[in-house]
């Protein structure tokens, strides 16, 4: 005889099994979905109160203002730049934390059109570096800030920039002195001492030069886009020229337009047609190696505003 | 005896999915309590960011580059409006929506003092004392946070120019995320 005895188990049982694990499994997916969620909201929120601190920096009249803030956890804060976003690009801002030692999903990318971050495509630290310089061309465009939180060392820096960095006594940038061991040492001009490894070059002359670092080359005009080619990579580098770049073509628009207001008022400045030419060089600028180009009409502006009888900037 | 087996076996079915229905209603009720309470949190949350947004801006942003007066009525002035600029930024402010995230900017000229407010256009720009730089009319407006500038102009006197610097109050209006 074959032995039929098995375990029985009524409708009731099986019913409550099943609809249990659904219950359970609902539960639980909420259970992370909640997580997920908050630790969203607390990166998003964290990307806000960034963005807030940067208001001050980017706004206001500051030379070369230089401020920290301080994270509890390890986080990455990314720097979303899109040149193509509106009349302006937007700034992208996004957060993620360090949690269980894995990195979290970024939180939302918040977008700013008036602020300009240089620095790489993400930051990442409890620790965090801010200074603001104003950029100007020649009239003041922005106020652009470098966020950066690794050492840096700077060798053979020329005078000017020394008298800059050091009255800003900037935690984590050192001149040749006390440079922790981990620092990045950023070089000036082609005479380097050889025991030296320097991973970013600067080619610098009377303001202008390019920035070599990773096998690129990032080209400048001007101490604030130096600064930006030291801090950031080329793609964030290059989208926050763009986004300059436009808004410099907004305020000659601007300034064109002061101009003939003023000028009914026996206000003449006479700068029309150079600031004609610099909205069409900046409106049609694609990369920074054509940014020299700028300068003889940038100086020009210059000359002929500050000996105008009407001044217009 | 097979009937009565198969009419408990029914009623328990039954018993057991009307406990489940109360079950589910009471856990929803519970999760929408706990959502509108969270998102009631992140509202006030985000209202507060405005207005720390509103009131930082309001501290600089008349020496920001579309605000400010630069050199043109002598160097180094700070909190400082050029109002020639600002009109001419008014003409073309769809340019600039969104631009400085908040509900409302507004110039109130407070000295020399006008009867009655008059909003400045082209046509009455040396009689008025507002001027409504920007205004986002789809955001809920709550609040406002201002602060105190100098407005200049050029201006002329029979054919001679000078400049004219009038006390005015920097408001930014914020909104509430709703």
């Amino acid at each position: 005889m074959i032995d039929k005895r098995g375990i029985e188990m009524s409708f009731a049982w099986l019913f409550a099994i099943i609809v249990g694990a659904i219950i359970l499994f609902i539960a639980i997916y909420a259970a992370i979905s909640f997580m997920n969620s908050g630790q969203g909201e607390v990166n998003t929120g964290t990307a806000k109160e960034i963005s807030i601190l940067l208001n001050p920096l980017e706004t206001g009249a500051e030379i070369g203002v230089a401020s920290s803030f301080a994270l509890p956890l390890e986080t990455r804060i990314y720097n979303n730049c899109n040149s193509q976003k509106g009349i302006f690009g937007m700034q992208g801002l996004s957060v993620s934390e360090k949690s269980f030692r894995k990195w979290t999903a970024p939180g939302l990318n918040l977008e700013f059109p008036n602020q300009y971050i240089f620095s790489d495509k993400y930051t990442e630290g409890k620790k965090f570096y801010l200074f603001a310089k104003p950029f100007g061309l020649p009239f003041k465009v922005a106020n652009v800030v470098y966020l950066t939180s690794k050492n840096y060392c700077f060798y053979n820096v020329p005078e000017e920039i020394e008298s800059e960095l050091e009255p800003m006594s900037q935690e984590n940038i050192k001149i040749e002195e006390n440079c922790p061991e981990n620092s990045i040492n950023v070089c000036f001009g082609s005479v380097i001492t050889s025991d030296i490894e320097c991973e970013i070059k600067v080619m610098y002359n009377d303001g202008e030069g390019y920035v070599e670092k990773d096998n690129e080359i990032l080209y400048f005009a001007g101490d604030s886009l130096m600064y930006g080619a030291i801090f950031s990579d080329k793609n964030t580098y290059e989208c926050q020229l763009k986004r300059l770049m436009k808004k410099t073509e907004q305020l000659t628009l601007l300034y064109i337009e002061k101009a003939n207001f003023v000028s009914q008022r026996g206000c003449n400045s006479n700068l029309d047609a150079e600031l004609i030419i610099l909205n069409s060089m900046a409106k049609n600028l694609e990369k920074s190696d054509e940014i020299s180009q700028l300068t003889p009409v940038v100086e020009n502006i210059q000359y002929k505003n500050e000996d105008a009888e009407c001044r217009l900037f | 005896m097979g009937v009565s087996k198969f009419r408990k076996a029914q009623l328990k079915i039954q018993q057991m999915a009307f406990m489940l229905i109360a079950i589910t209603i009471f856990f929803a009720l519970v999760g929408l309590f706990f959502i509108s309470f969270k998102v009631n949190e992140l509202k006030n949350q985000a209202t507060n960011i405005e207005e720390k947004n509103a009131m930082m801006i309001a501290t600089r942003v008349a020496d920001s580059p579309e605000f400010s007066c630069g050199d043109s009525f002598g160097p180094g002035m700070t909190s400082c409006v050029d109002s020639d600029k600002i009109m001419m930024l008014k003409e073309g402010i769809e340019k600039y929506k969104g631009f400085w995230q908040v509900a409302d900017i507004e110039l109130r000229k407070i000295y020399p003092k006008l009867g009655g407010d008059k909003k400045c256009t082209m046509n009455n720009y040396h009689d008025c004392n507002v001027i409504e730089v920007y205004k986002n009319p789809s955001l809920n407006r709550i609040g406002d946070y201002s602060t105190f500038v100098s407005l200049c102009k050029k201006d002329s006197f029979e054919g001679v120019g000078y400049d004219k610097c009038e006390i005015a109050k920097l408001i930014i209006g914020y909104a509430s995320r709703s």
